[in-house]
C-alpha cells in the first residue's frame, strides 16, 4: 500500500511517499519557516523524481496536531484538497505519536517535546514493546505504547512525570532546545537528547504509522476533521478569564433573568443536554429559534453562568413554551417562576394570547409550578417520551374573558 | 429560502451545529448552457477573512454555484473578527464548501478548466487554508492555478450583476478593511486614484457603532439605526485631506463621534444614537459619493460601480445613484450577496487573469498585504506555462 504523508506541524517541512515497507522518498526541510512555499514545491520534486503516479497512492497522512496552529492549517489544508481531488481517504496522526515513532524499538521511555510556548511544550510519553504473531517465532515486532496520551504540560510537569516512571529516556523535538538547563536541573532520571537525524517530525515515520491505522481501517472524514490544537485561540483564553474576573465581583446569590444573546448559545445548549438528554435542543436549533422574530428565549444568569432557559414560539396567538431547564444544583429556588413569569409577559407583547406546553408526567416539581401559574392539564400524550418512558400532559393557559 | 426579489436570488441558508451559516446562492434568472470548446470554467476558492466560500464561474461572468460558509454569529462575541477562530472554521469547513459547489454546478473537478484562489490581502492564517487548498486541488490534478487579489474580485464582482459592464469605469472600493478609488483601465489593469490615509470605510463603522452600543458587526446595524435617525442633527466634520487629492481619512471623523458622545456623557445629556448614526454614515457617505463623482469627471469615465462590503451600505447606494444620475453616469452597484465576500468574485476576476495568461506556481503563498494592481512577478510564483 502506498502512502503519502506530509507533515508541517513543527519547524521542520516534510512529506515522504512509502509503499509497504520501502520509502520510496523523503524530503525534509528544516532551513526558514516558510512551509507553504515549501510544501507543494517539495511534492512535486517527489512526483517528478519518482514518477509518481497519484492515483495510485492509497492514502494521505498528515499530522493531527498539536503544533502551531497555522502550520497544522496549511499541512490539513493541502492534505483535505489532495483528499477532495484524488478521492482518497485521510489519516490523521497525532503529531507526538509520529515524533515518537522515530525510536522505533528503543528500550528507553520516548518523551517527544515541541515548543509550545507560554512555558509549556507539547509532549507525550511513549514506549515500545515486543510482540510475537505467535510464540513459536523467532520474528517479533516492536509495538508502540502511549504511556501518556499527548498534552500540553510544564517543563515541570513533565519531567515530574519522567522521574515517576524512573527510567532511562530519550528527549526529541524542539522544545528540548528550548529547556535544556531547566530539564537537566529538573530530571533525576537519566535521558539523552536525539540526534539531528532523529529530533524533529519525519514524514516517514508519520507514513509508517499511517499504513498501521490504514490497515485497521483508522481514518478520518476528509471535509469536516479539524486539527487538535490542544489549546483554545488566545481570545477565547482571555474571554474565559475575564468572565472569570467579572463573575467574582457580583452576588453570588442574585440572579438575572435576560434575554438570550449569541454568546450564551453554547451554554444554553449544554444546559439542555444536560437537564434534557435526549430531547435537548441543539446549539443550531436554540441559536435558529432565538434569532426568529416570533419568539421569546430567555435565560437566567448567576455569577455569570447561565442557569436557566426557556422560549416561546408564537403560532398565530398561541404560545407554544418550547424549552424550559434549570441546572440541576440550582432548582427549587424559583428559577423557572421567575423566567416564565418574564417570558409569558413578553410573549403578550409578540402577540401570543393562549400558552401551551408539554410536561413529563413524573415530572411534579414542574407540574405544580404550570399549574401555579395558570395552566390547565387539557389531555395527555401516551407513551410521548422516552429514555425513561413517560406520559406527556398537555397545558393550556387561556385568557379568558376577566383578563 | 428567502427570495431577494430585486436580483432573482434564491439563498439557501443552512446553520450548522457551532453556529456557522452555510448558504448556497442561486441566480434564478442564470440559464446554464451548454459548455462550448472555448469555455472557460474555474472553480474560486477565497478564505481572507470570517468567510469560508467557493464558487464555480463561466467566462467570468456566469456563476454556476456560490457557497458561502459565514462565521459571523462566531465572531459577534468578540465584537470583531478573531483571526485564529476564523482560521479554524476555514479549515473545517473549506471541502464541503468545494464538494458544494461543485456539486451544485453540477460539474466534476475535471470538468474545471482552472482553479483561482484568493492570495491576499486578509488573514494570512485564514488566507492560507484556501491557498493550501488551492494548491493541493492544482497538484493533484494538473489544472492551472490562479492566484487572484481580494479587491479585484470585489471589483470584479459587477461583471457578474452586470453583463454589459467593461472597463474602463471608476470604481470605489470599500469594506471592512479597504477604502480605495480606483480606476480599471482594462481587465486586470488597475490604477489606485485614491485610498484611505488611516481607517477604511468599514472598520470606521464598527468602531462608531461599538462606540454607539450597537455592537458588531457596524455597517449593517449603522446602517439600520440610520434609518431611524436624523442625517443632519448633528454636522460631523468631512475630511478633505489636501486638494486634489482622492484620499481618503475617517479617523478624524471617527474622533469627532467619539468626542461628541464623551462631551454628552459629561455633561449628562441623553444621546440619540439613530441621530449619531444617521449623521455619522451622511458624513461618510458625503466624502465617498463625492471624491467618485470627482474622479469620474477628472479622468473621463461614465461609469461609476462600486465594491465591497460597505457597497452594501443603502445610504450609500442611493446618494451614488442620485448623483450619478445628475451627473450623467451610469451606475452599477453589485446585489448585496456579490458585495459580501465571496468566491463566485474570486472566479470574475481569475477569469480575466487567467486569459492574460497568469498562472500561480507551487510556491504561491498567502500575503497579508498585497497592494492592488501593478503586482511584482514574485507573488504569483514561478509560471507553470
Amino acid at each position: 500500500m502506498k502512502i503519502l504523508a506530509l507533515d508541517t506541524s513543527g519547524l521542520v517541512c516534510t512529506v515522504a511517499v512509502t509503499e509497504d515497507d520501502r520509502l520510496l522518498s523523503e524530503f525534509s526541510i528544516q532551513h526558514k519557516i516558510t512551509h507553504s512555499e515549501l510544501l507543494l514545491p517539495m511534492m512535486e520534486q517527489i512526483r517528478d523524481k519518482i514518477s509518481l503516479d497519484l492515483d495510485t497512492v492509497d492514502a494521505i497522512a498528515v499530522c493531527a496536531g498539536p503544533g502551531s496552529f497555522t502550520g497544522l492549517r496549511i499541512g490539513l489544508a493541502t492534505a483535505k484538497g489532495l483528499c477532495l481531488a484524488l478521492e482518497k481517504p485521510l489519516i490523521a496522526v497525532p503529531t507526538l505519536d509520529a515524533l515518537a515513532y522515530n525510536f522505533y524499538g528503543s528500550d528507553c521511555i520516548i518523551c517527544p517535546m515541541m515548543d509550545a510556548r507560554r512555558s509549556q511544550v507539547y509532549t507525550g510519553i511513549y514506549s515500545f514493546v515486543p510482540e510475537k504473531e505467535n510464540d513459536g517465532q523467532k520474528e517479533f515486532t516492536y509495538k508502540m505504547k502511549t504511556v501518556m496520551e499527548q498534552a500540553a504540560l510544564s517543563v515541570e510537569e513533565i519531567a515530574e512525570k519522567l522521574n515517576s516512571i524512573g527510567k532511562k529516556v530519550i528527549l526529541l523535538g524542539d522544545g528540548v532546545p528550548v529547556y535544556r538547563d531547566k530539564l537537566e536541573k529538573l530530571l533525576t532520571v537519566d535521558y539523552t537528547c536525539a540526534p539531528s537525524h532523529m529530533n524533529r517530525q519525519r514524514a516517514a515515520a508519520l507514513a509508517e504509522l499511517a499504513l498501521i491505522y490504514l490497515k485497521k481501517g483508522k481514518t478520518v472524514d476528509t471535509d469536516s476533521f479539524s486539527p487538535e490544537y490542544l489549546r483554545a485561540s488566545q481570545a477565547e483564553r482571555e474571554a474565559a478569564e475575564k468572565k472569570k474576573k467579572n463573575t467574582a465581583s457580583i452576588d453570588k446569590d442574585s440572579v438575572l433573568i435576560r434575554d438570550l444573546k449569541a454568546e450564551d448559545i453554547t451554554d444554553a445548549a449544554q444546559l439542555e443536554k444536560a437537564s434534557l438528554n435526549k430531547e435537548a435542543w441543539t446549539e443550531a436549533q436554540l441559536l435558529e429559534a432565538s434569532t426568529r422574530d416570533d419568539t421569546v428565549y430567555l435565560v437566567a444568569e448567576k455569577a455569570g453562568r447561565i442557569v436557566g432557559l426557556c422560549g416561546v414560539r408564537n403560532i398565530s396567538g398561541e404560545g407554544e413554551v418550547t424549552n424550559v431547564s434549570v441546572a440541576a444544583d440550582c432548582r427549587n429556588a424559583g428559577i423557572a417562576g421567575r423566567m416564565l413569569e418574564i417570558l409569558l409577559l413578553r410573549a403578550e407583547k409578540i402577540g401570543c394570547r393562549d400558552f401551551t406546553l408539554e410536561v413529563r408526567a413524573q415530572n411534579s416539581p414542574a407540574i405544580a409550578l404550570y399549574e401555579r401559574l395558570g395552566f390547565k392539564s387539557e389531555g395527555l400524550r401516551k407513551g410521548f417520551y422516552t429514555e425513561p418512558a413517560d406520559d406527556a400532559i398537555i397545558y393550556w393557559k387561556r385568557k379568558t374573558k376577566d383578563d | 429560502m428567502i427570495l431577494n426579489k430585486q436580483s432573482n436570488e434564491t439563498i439557501t441558508r443552512r446553520t450548522d451545529e457551532d453556529g456557522v451559516i452555510f448558504m448556497s446562492i442561486k441566480n434564478d434568472e442564470e440559464q446554464h448552457t451548454s459548455f462550448l470548446e472555448d469555455d472557460v470554467t474555474i472553480l474560486a476558492i477565497e478564505s481572507s477573512c470570517d468567510e469560508t466560500a467557493a464558487a464555480v464561474v463561466k467566462n467570468g461572468r456566469e456563476v454556476l454555484s456560490n457557497v458561502i460558509s459565514s462565521q459571523i454569529a462566531l465572531h459577534t462575541v468578540f465584537g470583531g473578527v478573531v483571526p485564529e477562530i476564523a482560521s479554524r472554521k476555514h479549515v473545517e469547513k473549506i471541502n464541503t464548501c468545494v464538494r458544494t459547489a461543485l456539486a451544485e454546478a453540477k460539474l466534476k473537478l475535471s470538468d474545471i478548466d482552472a482553479i483561482a484562489v484568493t492570495y491576499g490581502p486578509g488573514l494570512v492564517g485564514a488566507l492560507l487554508v484556501g491557498v493550501s487548498e488551492a494548491k493541493a486541488l492544482s497538484f493533484a490534478t494538473g489544472k492551472p492555478l490562479v492566484g487572484v487579489h481580494h479587491i479585484e474580485g470585489h471589483i470584479c464582482a459587477n461583471y457578474i450583476e452586470y453583463k454589459e459592464l467593461e472597463p474602463p469605469f471608476m470604481c470605489l472600493v470599500a469594506s471592512g478593511g479597504h477604502s480605495h478609488l480606483v480606476l480599471v483601465k482594462d481587465y486586470g489593469e488597475y490604477e489606485i486614484i485614491g485610498q484611505t490615509r488611516d481607517d477604511a470605510a468599514g472598520e470606521a463603522f464598527d468602531k462608531v457603532a461599538r462606540a454607539i452600543g450597537l455592537g458588531y458587526p457596524g455597517g449593517p446595524k449603522i446602517d439600520a439605526a440610520a434609518r431611524e435617525g436624523n442625517p443632519d442633527a448633528i454636522i460631523f466634520p468631512r475630511a478633505k485631506t489636501t486638494e486634489k487629492s482622492y484620499d481618503f481619512s475617517f479617523s478624524g471623523l471617527k474622533s469627532a463621534v467619539l468626542n461628541y458622545l464623551n462631551q454628552a456623557e459629561m455633561k449628562g445629556e441623553e444621546v440619540n444614537k439613530n441621530d449619531v448614526a444617521a449623521s455619522f454614515q451622511k458624513a461618510v457617505v458625503d466624502v465617498l459619493t463625492e471624491h467618485s463623482i470627482e474622479a469620474a469627471k477628472e479622468y473621463g469615465c461614465n461609469k461609476i460601480a462600486i465594491a465591497g462590503g460597505v457597497a452594501s451600505n443603502t445610504s450609500l447606494r442611493e446618494r451614488l445613484s442620485s448623483e450619478c444620475k445628475k451627473a450623467g453616469i451610469d451606475f452599477y452597484c453589485p446585489s448585496p450577496v456579490l458585495c459580501t465576500d465571496n468566491a463566485a468574485m474570486i472566479g470574475a476576476a481569475g477569469y480575466y487573469e487567467f486569459k492574460k495568461g497568469v498562472r500561480s506556481g507551487m510556491e504561491l503563498n498567502a500575503v497579508p498585504n498585497l497592494p492592488l494592481g501593478n503586482r511584482e512577478r514574485k507573488y504569483h510564483g514561478r509560471s507553470s506555462n
